[in-house]
């Protein structure tokens, strides 16, 4: 047994608490509690979107909210896998990875399996997939470090990474998540928050359109509660598609000088 | 220069339409270059040019941002070109083998995600990958990663991720890792009561002493710094870019030290075989990239400490 121990040592990321307290951050009916990083309940963390992140992509994009930092390629229109069977529509094909030092415990991130598949559902519907039959579009996205709420960030960045590519979208694909606190409800949550969380809920929509792509509630909810997050998302999903709207803007006349 | 282009004199390739001069006279360059990429760069290498407008011998730029990424211990941005490298090193504590109780371990693992380029595909890693990954050995004196010897040593795992393929993914690859371990800050760890290992912060100071104070940083025994190089014809180019290893095959890959000795010499294969006197040439090149990369290192360095 002593030899078998030798050859893979077990390893542990040395923390400052030996064993977890459960959250100082928030009791039951205090409501002048204090988000992690001093934001109002209602306040989003300044978002950054910047195109052309990499080279060899068709499109590409780089998107950072507070500590969450993520990079989209678009690859594509291409052929499809020969495997595949004739479609007079094109497919969509996504994958969200994650790197390993992404999560405070390293390697952690390939925890997020169904992110990949929730990309491809959330932008699926937006995509004119008509405009490119016989043929795929890869979307992949990196998460460099997972800082919370990392699957609307990814959307949102995937959704500017293909307007940079060019391909034909119904609209900007704008996500914004909350998290349920006990009474409170909290727009989009940092990772501390997020660990904590009694319930969630993420809304991917089209804002000029006014069309909702996915809705994902998980967790305890009642219904004004519900209402109260959809509205909450609802509206920061237009002012982030502005936020969109106008780096895709600045990366065109950047281009045309 | 590109004007020029367009004279060629279409003596050899079959079924190359200049035989009768029209054609290739209206060719678009761009369609040229994609039609027939070799006679494209040899027309620039004869005339000491590359079509990004570098001499044969030039590196491209060449930029590095140290502390990258907030969730780890060390990290480091490279840019060489638009080959784009994200290195991070992540400190974990382990029980040191039996065999050697007063050494550390280093795991290097080399990353190319698919958004890198659009040759890789999820799930079908990229093939050289796992070459670069073999490089790396004997950088660090693994007794620096002990801790308290025979109970606790560091683990540094080491992870490298291509973000942007362009070519010389080696050079960036090990520059952005020295750049990530100069920039690694080791945190201050104490025991405790039941021997585990746990980060003195300042507001839990109740372990017992630190076991590191003095040990924050790690030291290189060596600052490795590579270049490599395509063998074509007479020609030798440093640095090449994506583009240019996919038509000239023949690649050199030299790794020299700070104080110019040869740690390493790469030569995998391909169609040109090397000269003793073009080898000679790439390590004078690299010599010449070490006294660059050092001051870039330097200027960043000098940059942090002013902020």
């Amino acid at each position: 047994m002593a030899g078998k121990a030798g050859a893979t040592p077990t390893t542990y990321t040395p923390s400052p608490k030996t064993q977890r307290k459960k959250p100082p951050i928030f009791k039951n009916d205090d409501v002048d509690w204090v988000r992690p990083d001093g934001r109002g309940f209602h306040q989003c963390r300044p978002a950054f979107f910047r195109t052309g992140a990499v080279n060899a992509a068709a499109g590409s994009a780089y998107a950072e909210f507070g500590n969450t930092k993520v990079i989209v390629s678009v690859f594509g229109p291409r052929e499809s896998k020969k495997a595949m069977m004739y479609s007079d529509i094109g497919r969509l094909n996504c994958n969200v990875s994650y790197t390993t030092f992404a999560t405070p415990i390293r390697g952690q991130g390939s925890d997020n399996k169904e992110f990949s598949s929730m990309l491809h559902k959330a932008l699926e519907g937006a995509i004119m997939l008509e405009t490119f039959p016989k043929t795929t579009v890869d979307v992949f996205a990196l998460v460099l470090e997972s800082g919370g709420s990392d699957l609307p960030v990814v959307i949102s960045c995937a959704s500017v990474a293909l307007a940079d590519a060019g391909i034909m979208m119904y609209d900007l694909v704008a996500s914004v998540s909350v998290s349920c606190l006990g009474k409170n409800i909290v727009i989009d949550p940092v990772l501390e928050e997020e660990s904590y969380q009694d319930g969630s809920l993420m809304i991917t929509c089209m804002p000029s359109r006014y069309e909702v792509t996915q809705l994902t509630i998980t967790g305890e909810w009642s219904t004004p509660k519900i209402n109260e997050g959809m509205q909450l998302c609802l509206d920061a999903c237009s002012k982030l598609a502005n936020i969109m709207r106008s780096c895709l803007k600045e990366a065109a006349s950047a281009s045309d000088e | 220069m590109v004007s020029q282009l367009q004279a060629q004199d279409g003596v050899e390739g079959i079924g190359y339409p200049n035989s009768s001069g029209d054609l290739s006279s209206e060719m678009e360059v761009d369609a040229f270059r994609r039609l027939f990429p070799l006679r494209f760069f040899e027309r620039h290498l004869s005339e000491s040019i590359r079509p990004d407008g570098r001499p044969l011998g030039r590196a491209r730029d060449t930029t590095l941002a140290l502390g990258a990424v907030a969730s780890a211990n060390g990290s480091a941005l490279v840019k060489i070109g638009l080959t784009t490298m994200l290195a991070a090193i992540k400190m974990e504590v382990m029980t040191p083998l039996k065999e050697s109780p007063d050494e550390g371990c280093i795991a290097v693992e080399f990353h190319m995600p698919p958004i890198c380029s659009p040759l890789v595909r999820p799930g079908r890693p990229a093939e050289v990958a796992p070459v670069v990954s073999k490089q790396f050995s004997g950088m660090i004196d693994l007794k620096d990663l002990s801790l308290v010897s025979g109970k606790a040593a560091w683990m540094a795992y080491l992870d490298i991720y291509c973000l942007d393929a362009d070519g010389s993914l080696f050079d960036a690859a090990l520059l952005s890792a020295v750049a990530a371990f100069s920039h690694l800050q080791i945190p201050v760890v104490s025991m405790n009561d039941e021997g585990r290992v746990i980060v003195v912060s300042e507001e839990n100071d109740g372990g017992g002493d630190a076991v590191n104070k003095e040990k924050r940083k790690l030291r290189l025994c060596r600052t490795p710094i590579s270049l490599t190089c395509i063998l074509h014809k007479n020609y030798i180019l440093a640095d090449p870019t994506a583009e240019e290893e996919s038509i000239m095959e023949t690649l050199v890959t030299v790794v020299l030290d700070s104080s110019d000795q040869l740690v390493s010499l790469y030569k995998p294969g391909g169609p040109a075989l090397a000269h003793t006197s073009s080898v000679q040439d790439c390590i004078a090149l690299t010599r010449q990239r070490v006294k660059e990369v050092q001051t870039i290192f330097d200027e960043t360095i000098s940059g942090m400490e002013v902020d």
